[in-house]
Protein backbone atom coordinates (compact mmCIF):
# COMPACT_ATOMS: atom_id res chain seq x y z
CA UNK A 1 0.00 0.00 0.00
CA UNK A 2 2.86 2.30 1.16
CA UNK A 3 4.58 1.59 -1.99
CA UNK A 4 1.42 1.92 -4.10
CA UNK A 5 1.76 5.65 -2.69
CA UNK A 6 5.10 6.18 -3.90
CA UNK A 7 3.88 4.91 -7.13
CA UNK A 8 0.87 7.49 -7.43
CA UNK A 9 3.36 10.44 -5.96
CA UNK A 10 5.90 9.48 -9.12
CA UNK A 11 3.02 9.13 -11.48
CA UNK A 12 1.70 12.19 -10.85
CA UNK A 13 5.08 14.07 -11.01
CA UNK A 14 5.80 12.45 -14.55
CA UNK A 15 2.13 13.21 -15.69
CA UNK A 16 2.41 17.07 -14.55
CA UNK A 17 6.23 17.31 -16.22
CA UNK A 18 4.50 15.60 -19.71
CA UNK A 19 2.42 18.57 -19.47
CA UNK A 20 5.17 21.04 -19.32
CA UNK A 21 6.77 19.76 -22.47
CA UNK A 22 3.94 18.59 -24.83
CA UNK A 23 6.31 19.20 -27.81
CA UNK A 24 8.82 16.36 -26.59
CA UNK A 25 4.89 13.80 -25.67
CA UNK A 26 4.06 14.97 -29.39
CA UNK A 27 7.66 13.89 -30.52
CA UNK A 28 8.21 10.68 -28.73
CA UNK A 29 4.96 9.29 -29.30
CA UNK A 30 5.63 9.67 -33.47
CA UNK A 31 8.86 7.87 -32.46
CA UNK A 32 7.39 5.27 -30.72
CA UNK A 33 4.03 5.18 -33.35
CA UNK A 34 6.59 4.93 -36.70
CA UNK A 35 8.81 2.32 -34.93
CA UNK A 36 6.11 0.28 -34.94
CA UNK A 37 4.89 1.25 -38.51
CA UNK A 38 8.49 -0.13 -39.05
CA UNK A 39 7.74 -3.66 -38.08
CA UNK A 40 4.33 -4.04 -39.63
CA UNK A 41 5.50 -2.55 -42.92
CA UNK A 42 8.50 -5.41 -42.67
CA UNK A 43 5.38 -7.73 -41.93
CA UNK A 44 3.18 -6.33 -45.01
CA UNK A 45 5.94 -6.46 -47.02
CA UNK A 46 6.98 -10.29 -46.62
CA UNK A 47 3.04 -11.57 -47.14
CA UNK A 48 3.07 -9.87 -50.47
CA UNK A 49 5.71 -12.68 -51.22
CA UNK A 50 4.66 -15.58 -49.08
CA UNK A 51 1.70 -16.80 -47.71
CA UNK A 52 2.73 -17.83 -44.33
CA UNK A 53 5.91 -17.40 -42.00
CA UNK A 54 6.66 -20.89 -39.73
CA UNK A 55 3.23 -22.06 -40.08
CA UNK A 56 1.94 -18.39 -39.23
CA UNK A 57 -0.59 -16.38 -41.79
CA UNK A 58 -0.88 -12.14 -42.00
CA UNK A 59 -2.63 -11.27 -39.44
CA UNK A 60 -1.65 -14.18 -37.38
CA UNK A 61 1.99 -12.06 -37.40
CA UNK A 62 0.70 -9.18 -36.81
CA UNK A 63 -0.91 -10.61 -33.59
CA UNK A 64 2.21 -11.58 -32.91
CA UNK A 65 4.10 -8.49 -33.54
CA UNK A 66 1.28 -6.47 -32.03
CA UNK A 67 1.75 -8.49 -28.95
CA UNK A 68 5.45 -8.16 -29.15
CA UNK A 69 5.25 -4.28 -29.39
CA UNK A 70 2.28 -4.22 -26.49
CA UNK A 71 5.13 -5.89 -23.80
CA UNK A 72 7.74 -3.46 -25.03
CA UNK A 73 5.51 -0.39 -24.83
CA UNK A 74 4.71 -0.78 -21.31
CA UNK A 75 8.18 -1.47 -20.73
CA UNK A 76 8.80 1.74 -22.13
CA UNK A 77 6.11 3.52 -20.48
CA UNK A 78 6.80 2.05 -16.72
CA UNK A 79 10.35 1.40 -16.61
CA UNK A 80 12.66 2.24 -19.75
CA UNK A 81 13.59 5.87 -18.39
CA UNK A 82 14.41 4.91 -14.67
CA UNK A 83 16.19 2.01 -15.93
CA UNK A 84 18.31 3.58 -18.79
CA UNK A 85 19.18 6.31 -16.40
CA UNK A 86 19.99 3.78 -13.69
CA UNK A 87 23.34 2.83 -15.53
CA UNK A 88 24.70 6.88 -15.59
CA UNK A 89 23.32 7.41 -12.18
CA UNK A 90 25.61 4.35 -10.89
CA UNK A 91 28.23 5.56 -12.44
CA UNK A 92 27.87 9.43 -11.62
CA UNK A 93 26.92 8.79 -8.10
CA UNK A 94 23.83 10.29 -8.11
CA UNK A 95 22.15 6.78 -7.50
CA UNK A 96 22.50 7.78 -3.81
CA UNK A 97 19.60 9.71 -3.79
CA UNK A 98 17.56 6.44 -3.99
CA UNK A 99 19.45 4.67 -1.06
CA UNK A 100 18.31 7.57 1.03
CA UNK A 101 14.15 6.94 -0.38
CA UNK A 102 11.28 5.01 1.78
CA UNK A 103 11.88 1.74 0.02
CA UNK A 104 13.80 -0.54 -1.83
CA UNK A 105 16.17 0.85 -4.08
CA UNK A 106 15.24 -1.47 -7.49
CA UNK A 107 11.66 -0.34 -6.93
CA UNK A 108 12.70 3.36 -5.92
CA UNK A 109 14.98 3.64 -8.67
CA UNK A 110 12.91 1.86 -11.59
CA UNK A 111 9.42 3.49 -10.64
CA UNK A 112 10.25 7.00 -10.12
CA UNK A 113 9.17 8.64 -14.13
CA UNK A 114 6.57 7.41 -15.94
CA UNK A 115 6.95 8.08 -20.02
CA UNK A 116 3.03 8.66 -21.12
CA UNK A 117 3.77 8.60 -24.57
CA UNK A 118 5.24 4.57 -24.16
CA UNK A 119 1.94 4.23 -22.00
CA UNK A 120 -0.06 5.86 -24.98
CA UNK A 121 1.41 3.74 -27.66
CA UNK A 122 0.61 0.41 -26.05
CA UNK A 123 -2.87 1.45 -26.25
CA UNK A 124 -1.59 1.44 -30.27
CA UNK A 125 0.06 -1.34 -30.13
CA UNK A 126 -3.07 -3.16 -27.78
CA UNK A 127 -5.73 -1.73 -31.19
CA UNK A 128 -3.15 -3.13 -33.69
CA UNK A 129 -3.58 -6.42 -31.65
CA UNK A 130 -7.49 -6.15 -31.67
CA UNK A 131 -7.48 -5.22 -35.55
CA UNK A 132 -6.02 -8.29 -36.61
CA UNK A 133 -7.91 -10.28 -34.06
CA UNK A 134 -11.46 -8.90 -35.44
CA UNK A 135 -9.55 -9.86 -39.63
CA UNK A 136 -9.12 -13.37 -38.39
CA UNK A 137 -12.78 -13.66 -37.09
CA UNK A 138 -11.74 -14.39 -33.89
CA UNK A 139 -14.02 -14.71 -31.20
CA UNK A 140 -11.82 -14.97 -27.46
CA UNK A 141 -14.10 -15.85 -24.34
CA UNK A 142 -13.32 -13.80 -21.70
CA UNK A 143 -10.80 -16.55 -19.92
CA UNK A 144 -8.49 -16.26 -22.95
CA UNK A 145 -8.57 -11.96 -22.65
CA UNK A 146 -7.89 -12.74 -18.76
CA UNK A 147 -5.33 -14.99 -19.25
CA UNK A 148 -3.64 -12.89 -22.03
CA UNK A 149 -3.54 -9.94 -20.07
CA UNK A 150 -2.03 -12.03 -17.24
CA UNK A 151 0.86 -13.55 -19.55
CA UNK A 152 1.55 -10.17 -20.65
CA UNK A 153 2.48 -9.24 -17.31
CA UNK A 154 4.15 -11.96 -16.96
CA UNK A 155 5.90 -11.02 -20.24
CA UNK A 156 6.22 -7.74 -18.95
CA UNK A 157 8.47 -9.14 -15.50
CA UNK A 158 10.63 -11.08 -17.72
CA UNK A 159 11.61 -7.87 -19.77
CA UNK A 160 11.73 -5.82 -17.08
CA UNK A 161 13.99 -8.39 -15.85
CA UNK A 162 15.99 -8.88 -18.45
CA UNK A 163 16.58 -5.34 -18.68
CA UNK A 164 17.96 -4.92 -14.86
CA UNK A 165 20.34 -7.43 -15.03
CA UNK A 166 21.61 -5.55 -18.03
CA UNK A 167 21.50 -1.86 -16.24
CA UNK A 168 22.88 -4.02 -13.37
CA UNK A 169 25.99 -4.65 -15.03
CA UNK A 170 26.69 -1.18 -14.21
CA UNK A 171 27.78 -1.84 -10.72
CA UNK A 172 30.41 -3.89 -12.19
CA UNK A 173 32.03 -1.87 -15.04
CA UNK A 174 32.82 1.51 -15.29
CA UNK A 175 31.41 2.27 -18.78
CA UNK A 176 28.36 0.87 -19.47
CA UNK A 177 27.45 3.36 -22.40
CA UNK A 178 25.37 1.67 -25.05
CA UNK A 179 24.42 -1.27 -22.87
CA UNK A 180 20.83 -0.88 -23.84
CA UNK A 181 21.50 -1.39 -26.79
CA UNK A 182 21.50 -5.10 -25.76
CA UNK A 183 18.19 -4.70 -25.04
CA UNK A 184 16.87 -3.52 -28.18
CA UNK A 185 19.08 -5.98 -30.19
CA UNK A 186 17.02 -9.05 -28.01
CA UNK A 187 13.91 -7.79 -28.42
CA UNK A 188 13.83 -7.83 -32.36
CA UNK A 189 13.71 -11.77 -31.62
CA UNK A 190 10.52 -11.18 -29.62
CA UNK A 191 8.98 -10.61 -33.13
CA UNK A 192 9.30 -14.05 -34.83
CA UNK A 193 7.35 -17.54 -34.59
CA UNK A 194 8.59 -19.62 -31.93
CA UNK A 195 8.48 -22.28 -35.02
CA UNK A 196 11.25 -20.41 -37.27
CA UNK A 197 14.02 -21.11 -34.64
CA UNK A 198 16.00 -24.62 -35.02
CA UNK A 199 18.68 -26.42 -33.07
CA UNK A 200 21.00 -23.75 -31.14
CA UNK A 201 19.10 -20.83 -31.76
CA UNK A 202 16.10 -22.61 -30.23
CA UNK A 203 18.38 -23.45 -27.34
CA UNK A 204 19.23 -20.06 -26.63
CA UNK A 205 15.96 -17.99 -27.68
CA UNK A 206 13.30 -19.69 -26.38
CA UNK A 207 14.60 -22.24 -23.56
CA UNK A 208 17.17 -20.10 -22.14
CA UNK A 209 16.30 -16.46 -22.56
CA UNK A 210 12.41 -16.50 -22.88
CA UNK A 211 11.91 -13.36 -25.25
CA UNK A 212 10.39 -15.47 -27.71
CA UNK A 213 8.11 -17.31 -25.43
CA UNK A 214 6.63 -14.05 -24.03
CA UNK A 215 5.67 -13.12 -26.91
CA UNK A 216 4.28 -16.26 -28.67
CA UNK A 217 2.26 -17.14 -25.84
CA UNK A 218 -0.19 -14.66 -24.99
CA UNK A 219 -0.40 -14.92 -29.24
CA UNK A 220 -1.47 -18.35 -29.33
CA UNK A 221 -3.74 -17.52 -26.53
CA UNK A 222 -5.43 -15.31 -28.62
CA UNK A 223 -5.07 -17.82 -31.69
CA UNK A 224 -5.60 -21.00 -30.25
CA UNK A 225 -7.54 -21.06 -27.14
CA UNK A 226 -5.88 -20.86 -23.38
CA UNK A 227 -3.98 -23.85 -21.99
CA UNK A 228 -3.16 -23.29 -18.53
CA UNK A 229 -0.24 -24.91 -18.95
CA UNK A 230 1.69 -22.41 -21.35
CA UNK A 231 -0.09 -19.87 -18.83
CA UNK A 232 1.68 -21.04 -16.17
CA UNK A 233 5.02 -21.93 -17.21
CA UNK A 234 5.15 -18.44 -18.30
CA UNK A 235 4.09 -17.62 -14.98
CA UNK A 236 6.93 -19.41 -13.71
CA UNK A 237 9.75 -18.05 -15.77
CA UNK A 238 8.70 -14.45 -14.38
CA UNK A 239 8.95 -15.46 -11.19
CA UNK A 240 12.42 -17.03 -12.02
CA UNK A 241 13.94 -13.87 -14.46
CA UNK A 242 12.54 -11.86 -11.71
CA UNK A 243 14.47 -13.33 -8.76
CA UNK A 244 17.44 -13.94 -10.33
CA UNK A 245 17.39 -9.83 -11.65
CA UNK A 246 16.32 -9.21 -7.48
CA UNK A 247 19.18 -10.96 -6.44
CA UNK A 248 21.88 -9.63 -9.13
CA UNK A 249 21.09 -6.32 -8.32
CA UNK A 250 21.15 -6.88 -4.42
CA UNK A 251 24.83 -8.16 -5.44
CA UNK A 252 25.47 -5.35 -7.26
CA UNK A 253 23.88 -2.93 -4.30
CA UNK A 254 26.57 -4.32 -2.03
CA UNK A 255 29.75 -3.41 -4.90
CA UNK A 256 28.34 0.50 -5.27
CA UNK A 257 30.81 2.76 -3.39
CA UNK A 258 29.03 6.10 -4.59
CA UNK A 259 31.74 8.88 -5.86
CA UNK A 260 33.50 10.97 -4.26
CA UNK A 261 33.72 14.42 -5.61
CA UNK B 1 45.27 23.84 -51.69
CA UNK B 2 47.70 21.66 -50.19
CA UNK B 3 47.74 23.90 -47.39
CA UNK B 4 43.85 22.95 -46.91
CA UNK B 5 44.50 19.45 -47.49
CA UNK B 6 47.16 19.59 -44.31
CA UNK B 7 44.67 21.18 -42.09
CA UNK B 8 41.78 18.45 -42.54
CA UNK B 9 44.52 16.02 -42.68
CA UNK B 10 45.14 16.67 -39.07
CA UNK B 11 41.36 16.58 -38.63
CA UNK B 12 41.68 13.07 -39.59
CA UNK B 13 44.46 11.77 -37.61
CA UNK B 14 42.82 13.43 -34.54
CA UNK B 15 39.67 11.48 -35.62
CA UNK B 16 41.35 8.52 -36.19
CA UNK B 17 43.32 8.45 -32.19
CA UNK B 18 40.01 9.52 -30.28
CA UNK B 19 38.13 6.91 -31.91
CA UNK B 20 40.95 4.31 -31.47
CA UNK B 21 39.83 4.91 -27.73
CA UNK B 22 36.69 3.55 -28.49
CA UNK B 23 37.66 0.38 -30.03
CA UNK B 24 35.68 -1.63 -27.74
CA UNK B 25 32.56 0.00 -28.27
CA UNK B 26 32.26 -0.44 -31.92
CA UNK B 27 33.99 -3.71 -31.71
CA UNK B 28 30.66 -4.44 -29.53
CA UNK B 29 28.66 -2.93 -31.57
CA UNK B 30 29.98 -5.00 -34.30
CA UNK B 31 28.78 -8.38 -32.04
CA UNK B 32 25.53 -6.59 -31.69
CA UNK B 33 24.85 -5.96 -35.34
CA UNK B 34 26.13 -10.15 -35.61
CA UNK B 35 22.82 -10.78 -33.28
CA UNK B 36 20.78 -8.78 -35.64
CA UNK B 37 22.16 -11.02 -38.81
CA UNK B 38 20.94 -14.32 -36.78
CA UNK B 39 17.29 -12.24 -36.31
CA UNK B 40 17.24 -12.37 -40.22
CA UNK B 41 18.71 -15.37 -40.66
CA UNK B 42 15.93 -17.18 -39.06
CA UNK B 43 12.88 -14.87 -40.18
CA UNK B 44 14.13 -15.52 -43.16
CA UNK B 45 15.27 -19.03 -43.04
CA UNK B 46 11.72 -19.73 -42.13
CA UNK B 47 10.34 -17.56 -45.10
CA UNK B 48 12.23 -19.67 -47.57
CA UNK B 49 11.45 -22.85 -46.20
CA UNK B 50 8.05 -22.83 -48.51
CA UNK B 51 9.46 -20.78 -51.60
CA UNK B 52 13.06 -21.44 -52.69
CA UNK B 53 12.97 -17.95 -54.11
CA UNK B 54 11.92 -14.27 -53.56
CA UNK B 55 11.84 -11.41 -55.32
CA UNK B 56 13.76 -13.73 -57.59
CA UNK B 57 16.74 -13.99 -55.35
CA UNK B 58 17.58 -17.52 -52.66
CA UNK B 59 18.08 -17.50 -49.43
CA UNK B 60 21.93 -16.91 -49.68
CA UNK B 61 21.52 -14.15 -52.14
CA UNK B 62 19.14 -12.31 -49.15
CA UNK B 63 21.71 -13.17 -46.55
CA UNK B 64 24.41 -11.91 -48.39
CA UNK B 65 22.25 -8.41 -48.49
CA UNK B 66 21.88 -8.44 -45.11
CA UNK B 67 25.49 -9.14 -44.39
CA UNK B 68 26.43 -6.13 -47.20
CA UNK B 69 24.46 -4.35 -45.14
CA UNK B 70 26.22 -4.50 -41.70
CA UNK B 71 29.77 -4.03 -43.20
CA UNK B 72 28.25 -0.67 -45.19
CA UNK B 73 26.43 0.61 -41.88
CA UNK B 74 30.37 0.07 -40.04
CA UNK B 75 32.34 2.05 -43.16
CA UNK B 76 29.70 4.64 -44.28
CA UNK B 77 26.66 5.05 -42.19
CA UNK B 78 26.50 7.87 -39.47
CA UNK B 79 26.38 6.44 -35.79
CA UNK B 80 26.31 9.34 -33.15
CA UNK B 81 27.96 11.98 -35.26
CA UNK B 82 24.44 14.00 -35.03
CA UNK B 83 24.81 14.27 -31.00
CA UNK B 84 28.67 14.73 -31.05
CA UNK B 85 27.84 17.99 -33.12
CA UNK B 86 24.42 18.95 -31.13
CA UNK B 87 26.98 18.61 -27.40
CA UNK B 88 29.61 20.90 -29.12
CA UNK B 89 27.68 23.18 -30.34
CA UNK B 90 25.54 23.33 -27.00
CA UNK B 91 28.91 23.74 -24.74
CA UNK B 92 30.69 25.82 -27.36
CA UNK B 93 32.98 23.80 -28.25
CA UNK B 94 32.20 25.28 -31.75
CA UNK B 95 33.17 28.92 -31.05
CA UNK B 96 36.83 28.05 -31.50
CA UNK B 97 35.65 27.31 -35.23
CA UNK B 98 34.14 30.80 -36.13
CA UNK B 99 37.74 32.49 -34.98
CA UNK B 100 39.49 30.27 -36.79
CA UNK B 101 39.97 29.51 -40.99
CA UNK B 102 38.47 25.83 -40.37
CA UNK B 103 35.32 25.16 -42.14
CA UNK B 104 33.08 22.90 -39.49
CA UNK B 105 31.49 20.68 -42.10
CA UNK B 106 34.99 19.60 -43.60
CA UNK B 107 36.19 19.15 -40.28
CA UNK B 108 33.51 17.32 -38.94
CA UNK B 109 34.17 15.14 -42.03
CA UNK B 110 37.53 14.26 -41.72
CA UNK B 111 37.03 13.35 -38.59
CA UNK B 112 33.79 10.90 -39.64
CA UNK B 113 36.02 9.47 -41.98
CA UNK B 114 38.36 8.83 -39.53
CA UNK B 115 36.01 6.99 -37.38
CA UNK B 116 34.34 4.86 -40.07
CA UNK B 117 37.46 3.58 -41.12
CA UNK B 118 37.89 2.51 -37.29
CA UNK B 119 34.39 0.91 -36.54
CA UNK B 120 34.53 -0.45 -40.54
CA UNK B 121 37.90 -2.50 -39.90
CA UNK B 122 36.69 -3.50 -36.21
CA UNK B 123 33.28 -4.98 -37.62
CA UNK B 124 35.19 -7.11 -39.99
CA UNK B 125 36.93 -8.87 -37.03
CA UNK B 126 33.70 -10.46 -35.74
CA UNK B 127 32.66 -11.48 -39.46
CA UNK B 128 35.75 -12.68 -40.41
CA UNK B 129 35.37 -15.01 -37.06
CA UNK B 130 32.00 -16.61 -38.06
CA UNK B 131 32.83 -16.82 -41.32
CA UNK B 132 33.50 -20.48 -41.27
CA UNK B 133 29.42 -20.42 -40.69
CA UNK B 134 27.91 -17.97 -43.00
CA UNK B 135 30.94 -18.32 -45.76
CA UNK B 136 28.35 -21.05 -47.72
CA UNK B 137 25.60 -18.20 -47.41
CA UNK B 138 27.94 -15.83 -49.06
CA UNK B 139 26.85 -15.21 -52.89
CA UNK B 140 27.65 -12.12 -54.22
CA UNK B 141 27.55 -11.53 -58.16
CA UNK B 142 30.67 -12.03 -60.09
CA UNK B 143 30.19 -8.91 -62.66
CA UNK B 144 33.15 -6.96 -61.81
CA UNK B 145 31.31 -3.85 -63.10
CA UNK B 146 29.37 -4.13 -59.88
CA UNK B 147 31.98 -3.20 -57.57
CA UNK B 148 33.37 -0.40 -59.31
CA UNK B 149 30.09 1.46 -59.26
CA UNK B 150 29.59 0.50 -55.82
CA UNK B 151 32.96 3.00 -54.88
CA UNK B 152 30.99 6.04 -55.88
CA UNK B 153 27.70 5.20 -54.66
CA UNK B 154 29.55 4.22 -51.31
CA UNK B 155 31.17 7.69 -51.12
CA UNK B 156 27.48 9.29 -51.82
CA UNK B 157 25.68 7.48 -49.39
CA UNK B 158 28.47 8.23 -46.68
CA UNK B 159 27.93 12.15 -47.59
CA UNK B 160 24.11 11.44 -47.66
CA UNK B 161 24.63 9.86 -44.40
CA UNK B 162 26.93 12.57 -42.32
CA UNK B 163 25.71 15.31 -44.24
CA UNK B 164 21.69 14.29 -42.55
CA UNK B 165 23.32 13.85 -39.15
CA UNK B 166 25.37 17.26 -39.63
CA UNK B 167 22.02 18.65 -40.21
CA UNK B 168 20.11 17.26 -37.39
CA UNK B 169 23.41 18.47 -35.19
CA UNK B 170 22.61 21.73 -36.64
CA UNK B 171 18.72 21.84 -35.10
CA UNK B 172 20.72 22.64 -31.47
CA UNK B 173 20.65 26.01 -32.48
CA UNK B 174 16.90 25.87 -32.53
CA UNK B 175 16.49 23.37 -29.97
CA UNK B 176 17.71 21.95 -26.73
CA UNK B 177 17.52 18.06 -27.41
CA UNK B 178 17.33 16.90 -30.76
CA UNK B 179 17.04 12.85 -29.81
CA UNK B 180 13.67 12.86 -30.64
CA UNK B 181 14.04 14.51 -34.25
CA UNK B 182 17.05 11.62 -34.17
CA UNK B 183 15.64 8.59 -33.53
CA UNK B 184 12.04 9.26 -35.35
CA UNK B 185 14.09 9.88 -38.99
CA UNK B 186 16.01 7.05 -37.64
CA UNK B 187 13.11 5.12 -38.07
CA UNK B 188 12.34 6.15 -41.33
CA UNK B 189 16.19 5.26 -42.87
CA UNK B 190 15.80 1.89 -41.67
CA UNK B 191 12.76 1.28 -43.45
CA UNK B 192 13.43 3.14 -46.66
CA UNK B 193 17.05 2.58 -46.46
CA UNK B 194 16.38 -1.09 -46.59
CA UNK B 195 17.66 -1.97 -43.13
CA UNK B 196 14.63 -4.01 -42.66
CA UNK B 197 13.69 -5.74 -45.94
CA UNK B 198 15.46 -5.28 -49.25
CA UNK B 199 13.49 -2.34 -50.92
CA UNK B 200 12.81 -4.04 -53.71
CA UNK B 201 10.45 -6.46 -51.91
CA UNK B 202 8.14 -3.89 -51.93
CA UNK B 203 5.23 -3.01 -53.99
CA UNK B 204 6.27 -1.69 -57.76
CA UNK B 205 4.61 1.79 -57.29
CA UNK B 206 6.28 2.44 -53.50
CA UNK B 207 9.53 1.12 -54.96
CA UNK B 208 9.12 3.62 -57.58
CA UNK B 209 8.40 6.41 -55.08
CA UNK B 210 11.50 5.65 -52.59
CA UNK B 211 13.61 5.54 -55.24
CA UNK B 212 13.39 9.60 -55.71
CA UNK B 213 13.39 9.41 -51.64
CA UNK B 214 17.27 10.71 -50.13
CA UNK B 215 16.97 7.26 -48.16
CA UNK B 216 17.09 5.21 -50.92
CA UNK B 217 21.13 5.97 -51.60
CA UNK B 218 22.20 6.12 -47.86
CA UNK B 219 22.24 2.51 -48.03
CA UNK B 220 20.06 0.18 -50.17
CA UNK B 221 21.65 2.08 -53.14
CA UNK B 222 25.42 0.64 -52.38
CA UNK B 223 23.81 -2.65 -51.70
CA UNK B 224 21.65 -3.42 -54.32
CA UNK B 225 24.63 -2.46 -56.65
CA UNK B 226 26.83 -4.93 -54.93
CA UNK B 227 24.13 -7.76 -54.55
CA UNK B 228 22.95 -7.67 -57.65
CA UNK B 229 19.56 -6.68 -56.89
CA UNK B 230 19.70 -3.66 -58.89
CA UNK B 231 19.94 -4.09 -62.92
CA UNK B 232 22.01 -1.60 -65.39
CA UNK B 233 19.28 0.36 -66.12
CA UNK B 234 18.60 1.69 -62.84
CA UNK B 235 21.82 2.59 -62.07
CA UNK B 236 22.63 5.77 -64.39
CA UNK B 237 19.03 7.06 -63.27
CA UNK B 238 20.41 6.34 -59.28
CA UNK B 239 23.57 7.95 -59.86
CA UNK B 240 21.67 11.38 -61.33
CA UNK B 241 19.31 11.26 -57.96
CA UNK B 242 21.57 10.43 -55.62
CA UNK B 243 24.02 13.22 -56.57
CA UNK B 244 21.15 15.23 -56.41
CA UNK B 245 20.55 14.32 -52.84
CA UNK B 246 24.28 14.97 -52.02
CA UNK B 247 24.16 18.41 -53.73
CA UNK B 248 20.38 19.32 -52.32
CA UNK B 249 21.67 18.23 -48.46
CA UNK B 250 25.57 20.04 -48.70
CA UNK B 251 23.31 23.70 -49.50
CA UNK B 252 20.54 22.66 -46.79
CA UNK B 253 23.76 22.03 -44.33
CA UNK B 254 24.97 25.31 -45.29
CA UNK B 255 22.02 27.10 -44.80
CA UNK B 256 21.57 25.59 -41.46
CA UNK B 257 25.16 26.65 -40.21
CA UNK B 258 24.42 29.80 -41.49
CA UNK B 259 21.06 30.30 -40.09
CA UNK B 260 22.41 28.76 -36.73
CA UNK B 261 25.08 30.80 -36.32
CA UNK B 262 22.90 34.46 -36.35
CA UNK B 263 21.26 32.84 -33.34
CA UNK B 264 23.75 31.73 -31.74
CA UNK B 265 25.40 33.49 -28.79
CA UNK B 266 29.21 32.70 -27.44
CA UNK B 267 28.76 32.85 -24.08
CA UNK B 268 31.92 32.61 -21.11
CA UNK B 269 35.66 33.19 -22.01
Amino acid sequence: MNYFKIWLAGARYSLARTLMFRGDFFIWSMVELLWMGVNLLLVAVIYQHTPSIAGWTEYEMVILVGTGMLVQRLLMGFFWTNLFELGRNVRTGAFDFFLSQPGHPLFMASTRKLDPDGLANSFVALGVVIFAVHKLNLHPSFIDIVAYGLVILAGLAIHYSILVLTMALSFWLTSTSGIEGTYFALTEFSRLPRGAFNGFARLVFVWILPLVVVSNTPSEILLHGFKFSWALSLIGLAILWLTLAIFVFNRGLKRYASASS
Amino acid sequence: MIAVFTKYKQAFILGLQSNLVYRWNFLARGVFSLLHLVAAFILWGAIFTIKPTIGGFNLAQTITYFITLIILQFFIGAFNEDFQISEEIRNGLINQFILKPINYYLYRFSVFIAARLVSGALVLIPLIIILPWIGNYLALPHELWRYVYAMPAMVMAAIIQFTIAYCFGMLSFWFLDIQGFVILSFAIETALGGQTFPLDLMPKAIFHIAQFLPFFYQMYFPAAIITGRIGPELIVQGFIIQAFWVLFLLIAAQLLWIRGLKRHTAVGG
